[in-house]
């Protein structure tokens, strides 16, 4: 593929969704998942659950379609989290580059909190984060 | 602005003096090698400023390790390549002692806590993703979709080659706002590290709201914690104490880091 930006919007999530159950993203997706990019050591359980948001992820670029695609994450997962999880769902290769961009403009880093994202850029109630395997918009 | 451009070379010009010093079980050579002194700019990323220090030690290291990727480390703590140097400074350092001493690692690269760092492109497309979310909520993201690649290689360039005009000749468009409605949102991340396991906290305020400019004390409320509960307490950037009664909008213009970002710091003052 080319570097030349995609120009594809996201698809329409409003419609397919709304009858789709949330589904909850395991904690641990991957037993070796780097510190950096997993949420702060569980304290023990306590009474207080970890707060959730829903996260749509959506592909472009070609890349292949979840059939699910609606989770419930906890706040204080990264995006690297999700990036491991996707990779496990499509069974990527270490080797196979996955992009992910918010706002169909940037990139937010592998360490930022999918609490951050949603409070600055989620909509409705959800963050929808656009994923790749190739750069999509620079 | 135009009376206040000496506060934005005054900030660009901000150094800082570090001691290089190779992990002492990383020598290979009889004689350790001497440690390395530089004035690192505030405003850079260590992986920008650091090819003098990989040269210098990468010879006393075992040559299976010569193409291994340098990584920094200050008291225990891998520095975050992705931070800007002033940042980790504010953030890591408490008794303010100079030269800055840090220790240089080529084995065990913990990439359990930091993110890897192959090549300078990859510290370009983290300064631009950075601008690019920045201008997402200072301008809805149009000025950086409008500018031409040559600009952002400005943005880039200006801070590769740490040339203030070069930068600002770009970075002055992402600055712009109507005089009376400011930027959207104030791009901030807040660093309070002794009330969240998150490494920083970002959320939405704006920098003029039903007709009031805001302040860094109104954005420190918006963080619903209570900052006074654990003593009298400063928020730095730059080195900077910031007085709480700024607005926001004059500091997001002149105090902002190159990536658009403030990079705010909430310090106690050791017991």
């Amino acid at each position: 593929m080319d570097n030349n930006p995609v120009t594809e919007t996201l698809p329409d999530s409003s419609n397919a969704e709304d009858n789709e159950p949330n589904v909850e993203m395991p904690s641990h997706t991957d037993e070796s998942l780097p510190a950096i990019l997993s949420s702060a050591p569980a304290t023990p359980k306590a009474d207080n659950k970890t707060p959730k948001i829903t996260v749509v992820l959506c592909p472009v670029g070609g890349a292949p379609i979840m059939r699910q695609r609606k989770w419930e994450v906890d706040c204080t997962q990264t995006i690297g989290f999700i990036a491991s999880f996707i990779r496990k769902k499509l069974t990527l290769q270490k080797s196979d580059s996955l992009f992910f961009y918010v706002n169909q403009s940037f990139a937010p880093s592998l360490d930022q909190s999918v609490q951050n994202l949603f409070d600055c850029f989620g909509s409705d109630g959800k963050l929808i984060l656009a994923y790749c395997r190739t750069q999509a918009w620079g | 602005m135009a009376e206040d451009r000496e506060i934005l070379r005054e900030i660009w010009e901000g150094r800082l003096p570090v001691c290089f010093t190779l992990a002492t079980e990383e020598v290979s050579t009889p004689i350790a090698p001497d440690p390395f002194y530089l004035m690192v700019p505030r405003l850079t990323y260590f992986p920008l400023v650091t090819d003098k220090v990989r040269r210098h030690f990468v010879r006393c290291v075992v040559p299976e390790k010569h193409d291994n990727e340098m990584w920094l480390e200050f008291e225990k703590c891998p520095l975050k390549w992705h931070y800007p140097i002033g940042l980790l400074y504010d953030l890591l350092v408490t008794n303010s002692e100079l030269p800055w001493q840090l220790t240089v690692h080529f084995d065990k690269y913990p990439d359990n806590k930091l993110l890897k760092c192959p090549s300078k492109d990859v510290v370009e497309s983290h300064l631009m993703h950075s601008l690019k979310e920045a201008d997402a909520l200072k301008h809805k993201n149009h000025i950086m979709a409008l500018m031409q690649e040559r600009d952002h290689k400005q943005l880039w360039l200006g801070l590769l080659h740490d040339r203030f005009d070069q930068f600002w000749s770009a970075n002055r468009k992402l600055m712009e706002h109507s005089a009376e409605d400011g930027f959207r949102y104030i791009p901030f991340r807040l660093y309070a590290p002794q009330f969240t396991s998150k490494p920083f906290m970002q959320y939405l305020v704006k920098s003029i709201e039903n007709e009031k400019r805001l302040t860094l004390e109104d954005l420190l409320q918006r963080a619903n914690l209570n900052f006074e509960s654990k003593g009298p307490f400063q928020v730095v950037i730059h080195g900077i104490d910031l007085p709480l009664e700024t607005p926001l909008q004059w500091i997001s213009e002149h105090l902002s880091y190159p990536d658009n970002f403030l990079h705010l710091c909430i310090r106690y003052s050791s017991p």
